[in-house]
């Protein structure tokens, strides 16, 4: 029998106003997290991916409001918090990682002092019992000898190690799930690859669940086991890793799969592109977003936003040729 | 007397900064090694990918190819014109034939000028007559996918991937034969980056142009490269035709970084060459192999002696003790 999800969110949808208007950056998303698992959001910039992080940690700005949707998390409704346990879901069950360490690391702080802070605040650790437990995070996260490292400034660090510091600190409290966004983008391939194997081994270890935002296919490939395809505030396509790229359901997803040039193929003049630009939230399509540069679009698409067709037990597509023959 | 084939030969090109013992001082306290004995040629209509992490000196090297910064020691001729011993209206006449792109292109744009004067602002520099620009600016846009209306409005109306083509249209102006790509699709959307590649290979071929492509994407210089130089810490340590390159890469950092590119496939377990550390500083460059430390292979030999690059034949080298040479 399938696990009881751990985080489930149902018909998100997120408005922000701002001075040229309002508009929704995340429109109807439901998905579910199951424990020890990985689900990937994958979308392009504006698509919404980072907004629906935001808004299960109750970390929207002040011009965005949550206008629809329901946020369970082991069992209880999140919106229904108060901002003070709130503060205890956060970083005590989610913790969340993000893309630039050093905009997220005090620079006037050494690393010791900021691995020790939730532990000392969240779980009340005395100063001798913190540095101790904060010494073993760093381990655990492979820093070579951590109590030197514990000395340092954020800017003694290379990318990489203040990455390993801020995954450190977000399992400082035993997080039963990691939202990771866009956690190596800003990395070398190298040390991507050396971030990605720390993840695994972690989560398996730790036994906790993920959400990686990522605009990076290759990513998603190596480490999610569930993916949500997200273009302009929308899921376009929920799917299992390997049915996502054998049988991509959606013309985005199929798109965005040939546009990555393969690193062992023959040479082709040119690469498969998506033609056309993501469309501005102000200026959305109407109908199904993604129409303007579909190459199967016709009338229909122009009109209805499409429903969710199924293309598997736990694979569907919101597209209008989904689950019929193709014409 | 016959044309060189070579339209650009880099010879122990040098580009090192002093380090300072505070931002008055006088005091040199050491020395950053940003590019330290660079050699390769490009020929005509050819495009060489110069690709490694960041700080390995990739982007120095093409400012010092179109001379935006002066070499430590070292040459760089372009057709057969040595560029460090020109006199400033030598080298203005120089340039017009050497043009950069770079990753974001929008960023250094002015604001307040219309896409029309940003693309002729060269010509003028040139001296140009206004009518001169503003049929070449007409001939320029639909060259690079836009429209001659789009002259009259401001480069903040168009979204990043127009924004790269406006750069380009730019770069294009004055009719160079040699562009340095530095990074040129990375700022952009995954759907748009096909896009812009399709762009800049139709062009070379349209114009014959030569390129220099500065990228850190093994996936995007596998499609565009003819061949391929891999950086390292202000050296190149491999170079190759991109075929040789990527099917039997011989140091073990070019064999790292290949390894470390996900598979882009689910369920496809890369067997990656394990990278431990990080790139060392080029602050720090350490003696020997500059590699070694990071080198699972790394022999007594690699911690005194700093091999040379060792001709493998058909235009290969790598920087490499284990690597032996073609008798």
């Amino acid at each position: 029998m399938e696990a009881s999800p751990l985080l489930s969110v149902r018909d998100l949808t997120v408005a922000f106003d701002v001075r040229q208007g309002s508009f929704d950056a995340v429109r109807n998303v439901s998905f579910e997290v199951r424990p020890g698992r990985t689900v990937g959001i994958v979308g392009e910039s504006g698509s919404g991916k980072s907004v629906t992080a935001m808004a299960l940690m109750q970390l929207l700005p002040e011009s965005a409001r949550l206008t629809t949707g329901r946020i369970r998390f082991g069992g209880r409704d999140l919106q229904g918090l108060s901002e003070r346990q709130m503060q205890a879901v956060r970083g005590r069950e989610i913790a969340m990682v993000f893309q630039d360490p050093m905009a997220s690391l005090n620079p006037i702080l050494t690393i010791g002092h900021q691995v020790m802070e939730p532990l000392r605040i969240q779980l009340g650790l005395s100063r001798a019992t913190a540095r101790v437990r904060a010494e073993e995070l760093l381990s655990l996260v492979r820093i070579p000898s951590p109590g030197q490292i514990m000395r340092a400034y954020p800017h003694e660090l290379s990318g990489g190690m203040r990455q390993r510091v801020m995954i450190a600190i977000a399992l400082s409290c035993g997080p039963k799930l990691l939202i990771a966004d866009e956690p190596t983008t800003a990395l070398d391939v190298t040390t991507q690859a050396q971030i990605l194997e720390l993840l695994r081994d972690l989560q398996q270890r730790l036994h906790m669940s993920i959400l990686l935002i990522t605009h990076d296919l290759g990513v998603i490939a190596e480490f999610a086991d569930d993916v949500l395809v997200m273009y302009a505030g929308r899921v376009v396509e929920r799917s299992p890793v390997a049915a996502l790229f054998d049988r991509p359901g959606h013309p985005y997803t199929e798109g965005l799969l040939r546009s990555m040039p393969p690193l062992d193929d023959e040479d082709r003049e040119t690469l498969p592109a998506i033609e056309g630009n993501v469309p501005s939230p102000f200026d959305l399509p109407a109908g199904c977003a993604f129409h303007p540069r579909c190459s199967y679009a016709r009338d229909a698409c122009r009109s209805g936003i499409p429903a969710f067709a199924p293309l598997g037990a736990t694979h569907d597509a919101a597209c209008l040729r989904t689950g019929r023959p193709a014409a | 007397m016959t044309v060189a084939a070579h339209l650009i030969r880099v010879d122990k090109l040098e580009k090192h900064y002093p380090i300072r013992a505070s931002a008055f001082s006088r005091r040199v306290t050491g020395t950053v090694r940003a590019v330290d004995g660079v050699s390769f040629t490009i020929d005509r209509g050819e495009t060489l990918a110069l690709v490694g992490e960041s700080g390995c000196g990739k982007s120095t090297t093409g400012r010092l190819l179109t001379r935006l910064i002066e070499p430590t020691s070292g040459t760089v001729r372009f057709d057969n014109i040595e560029i460090s011993e020109l006199d400033d209206a030598e080298l203005r006449s120089v340039r017009k034939r050497m043009q950069l792109i770079f990753q974001d292109a929008g960023s250094s744009f002015n604001p307040r000028m219309k896409v029309g004067s940003l693309i002729a602002e060269p010509m003028r520099l040139a001296g140009q007559s206004a009518d001169t620009c503003r049929a070449r600016v007409e001939e320029l846009l639909p060259l690079v996918g836009m429209a001659a209306e789009h002259a009259q409005r401001y480069p903040h109306e168009f979204s990043g991937g127009q924004r790269q083509r406006i750069g380009i249209a730019r770069a294009l102006a004055l009719r160079p034969d040699f562009i340095v790509c530095d990074e040129p699709v990375s700022a952009l959307d995954v759907s748009v980056q096909a896009q812009v590649v399709n762009l800049l290979t139709g062009l070379q071929r349209e114009f014959g142009l030569t390129f220099l492509f500065i990228s850190h994407d093994l996936r995007i210089v596998r499609h565009v490269a003819n061949r391929v130089a891999v950086m390292y810490l202000g050296r190149i340590v491999e170079i190759a035709d991109k075929a040789t390159l990527y099917k039997s890469p011989q140091h073990p950092y070019t064999r790292a970084l290949l390894s470390a590119v996900p598979a882009g496939r689910p369920g496809v377990v890369r067997s990656r060459t394990e990278v431990v550390g990080e790139i060392a500083s080029a602050r720090a460059v350490p003696p020997g192999c500059r590699y070694h430390k990071r080198c699972p292979y790394a022999m007594a030999a690699c911690r005194t002696d700093d091999p040379e690059l060792t001709d493998l034949g058909g235009g290969h080298q790598a920087a490499c003790h284990l690597v032996r040479p073609l008798h």
